[in-house]
């Protein structure tokens, strides 16, 4: 059946179609998402398929009201974590990429063995020191736990990428007198713009959408991610689904903005993250 | 010389105490903690493996969660694993727009758990729902489902979404991994007489192993620690048909304030995802020495 159908000429309106069914699956929830939000409660009751007639604001008011802290706090963690982590990760994944020294081999596999660590394995403990060095319900707290956690991923994509830029390079520079700090910053660093644009992305990305350790390390909406309160919309606003709508858009707008214009980086972190990890 | 290696020692070492502290430190921390009794506001307790044998022997709530997991990741990966190389393989038929299909399958991948479970809160609602309401509307009322409100359809209604998530990654991944097929093979196999789908079965589909063992180690991953979407969809429910692992741990250490026994669920989840990497690490070896 399939042997034919490939071999068959080439049924290309087959192919369209499926691609074209796929897209309408995949985009679906999608819909009901924005056409919900815009609606009025009563519009909601005309049911789910029907377009919105006229764009109703209320529910992005509303939803707005209660997310305006969280945004902020996302933003200063989002922020924060970002660019730690990845500055970290350009620095480590430079040691492991361009200099061997006794265990560097399992040093970096123990770093990177830590992407694949399951967070409710450290939960009880990770909540516990946040409460004894006063960080649990702080900005500070979350950036540094995200900043840890994102060490693995960072640096191993750091590595991959620095990995790609000849030793020679190096070399050559060393003659001429660089040392590791100047190679670095003469050499490396221009070279890497790229690689922190994509590694940044990632973890902006992921950072933003995080919900676990905002639900376990904060409380109250004092340093509360975005995630955590759109979250909260269900428990507070029983069955206003136009304001749950509305808030789970206002809390992916920078992400998809992110994916519409930065597409080819989305998708290079994404290769980079997967292939050679 | 002495300078570098200072330089090695201050680039490295924030990283390396990070980790230490975050990952080793905690997850010692968390072994020690799984042989306790400890609850909120109680003594602790040294107890040996009395946790772990309740969890096996004892434990409905916990061997359910073990089954669900098991159920889900098999679901979520023997899914999106052919539905990514489908989609892969039409996108590369030739088809105008690849680079626009591509980006719509990726679309899913780029919102959060919360978002994603808000919208298919929405969509799997079982009277006002958007599926059953499209299924009413196109005269195939049999065929709409309570979704998650059944006991026997939640884990799967979590898992649907699961694969929407991420099928569109395992899509990219596998178009990659085609485009970088050798295209003298393929065109060889194609002057050898080989059909369309031949040149797929035979030459193409091979040489995706390292694709595919990518797709499935980061699947598997995301399924061993998936907490986000059931937490907000089901809780677990109803009763304990969407509980895996991940929310029954947490429940039981932030609901019900027993600190000892949730940390032994956590190295239960530790102990099976190092399974995973022992697997995949075996399978980088072979493929090493040929």
């Amino acid at each position: 059946m399939v042997e034919r159908f490939l071999a068959f000429g080439k049924p290309r309106f087959l192919i369209y179609g499926l691609l074209i069914f796929m897209s309408f699956l995949y985009l679906l929830p999608l819909y009901g998402l924005i056409n919900t939000s815009f609606k009025t409660s009563k519009g909601i009751a005309s049911g789910p398929i029907t377009p919105v007639d006229h764009l109703y604001f209320g529910a992005y008011k509303k939803a707005f009201s209660s997310l305006k802290r969280p945004l902020i706090n996302t933003s200063i963690i989002v922020v924060g974590a970002t660019v730690l982590s990845t500055t970290l990760g350009a620095m480590t994944g430079y040691v492991f990429s361009k200099f061997k020294f006794k265990g560097s081999e399992v040093i970096f596999f123990l770093i990177v063995l830590g992407f694949y660590l399951p967070y409710q394995s450290i939960l009880i403990p990770l909540v516990r020191f946040m409460g004894t060095v006063h960080l649990f319900n702080t900005y500070f707290g979350l950036i540094l736990t995200h900043t840890a956690y994102g060490m693995p991923i960072t640096t191993l994509l750091f590595r991959n990428y620095y990995a790609s830029i000849p030793n020679e390079l190096l070399d050559s520079a060393s003659v001429d007198g660089c040392t590791f700090f100047s190679a670095f910053t003469k050499i490396m660093l221009p070279l890497s713009l790229p690689g922190f644009a994509v590694v940044g992305i990632f973890q902006f990305a992921n950072i933003w959408n995080d919900y676990l350790f905002g639900l376990t390390l904060t409380q109250g909406v004092q340093a509360q991610p975005v995630t955590v309160a759109v979250a909260n919309l269900k428990g507070t606003m029983t069955a206003v689904w136009n304001v749950q709508m509305a808030g789970a858009m206002i809390a992916s707008l920078p992400i998809i903005l992110v994916y519409i214009f930065l597409l080819k980086l989305v998708v290079k972190g994404l290769l980079m993250g997967s292939i050679k990890g | 010389m002495a300078r570098r290696k200072l330089g090695i020692v201050l680039f490295s070492l924030p990283a390396i105490a990070l980790v230490s502290i975050f990952v080793y430190v905690f997850v010692g921390q968390s072994i020690n903690l799984s042989f306790t009794d400890w609850r909120f506001a109680r003594p602790i307790h040294w107890i040996g493996f009395d946790n772990y044998i309740r969890l096996f022997t004892l434990d409905r709530g916990f061997q359910t969660s073990l089954i669900n997991t098991v159920k889900l990741t098999v679901f979520f990966i023997g899914l999106t694993i052919p539905l990514g190389l489908g989609l892969a393989i039409l996108l590369d038929l030739g088809v105008k727009g690849r680079g626009f299909f591509r980006t719509i399958y990726l679309i899913p991948l780029s919102f959060s758990f919360v978002v994603s479970s808000v919208m298919w809160m929405w969509s799997f609602l079982p009277e006002s729902g958007t599926i059953n309401t499209i299924l009413r509307t196109i005269g195939l009322s049999c065929l709409a489902q309570p979704w998650i409100t059944s006991t026997s359809q939640s884990l799967w209604s979590v898992g649907i979404v699961y694969i929407w998530q991420f099928s569109g990654f395992a899509t990219l991944v596998y178009y990659t991994g085609i485009a970088s097929v050798n295209p003298e093979l393929s065109e060889a196999a194609v002057i050898d007489g080989a059909t369309t789908w031949q040149k797929y079965r035979h030459v193409i589909i091979p040489q995706q192993k390292p694709a595919t063992v990518t797709i499935l180690i980061l699947t598997l991953m995301y399924s061993l620690k998936c907490f986000d979407l059931v937490w907000l969809m089901t809780g677990g429910g109803p009763g304990y048909s969407s509980e895996v692992l991940a929310t029954y741990m947490y429940k039981v250490t932030f609901n019900q304030n027993k600190f000892g026994y949730g940390a032994s669920i956590g190295i239960v989840l530790v102990v099976l995802s190092m399974g995973v990497v022992g697997l995949f690490l075996h399978y980088m070896r072979r493929g090493e020495h040929g």
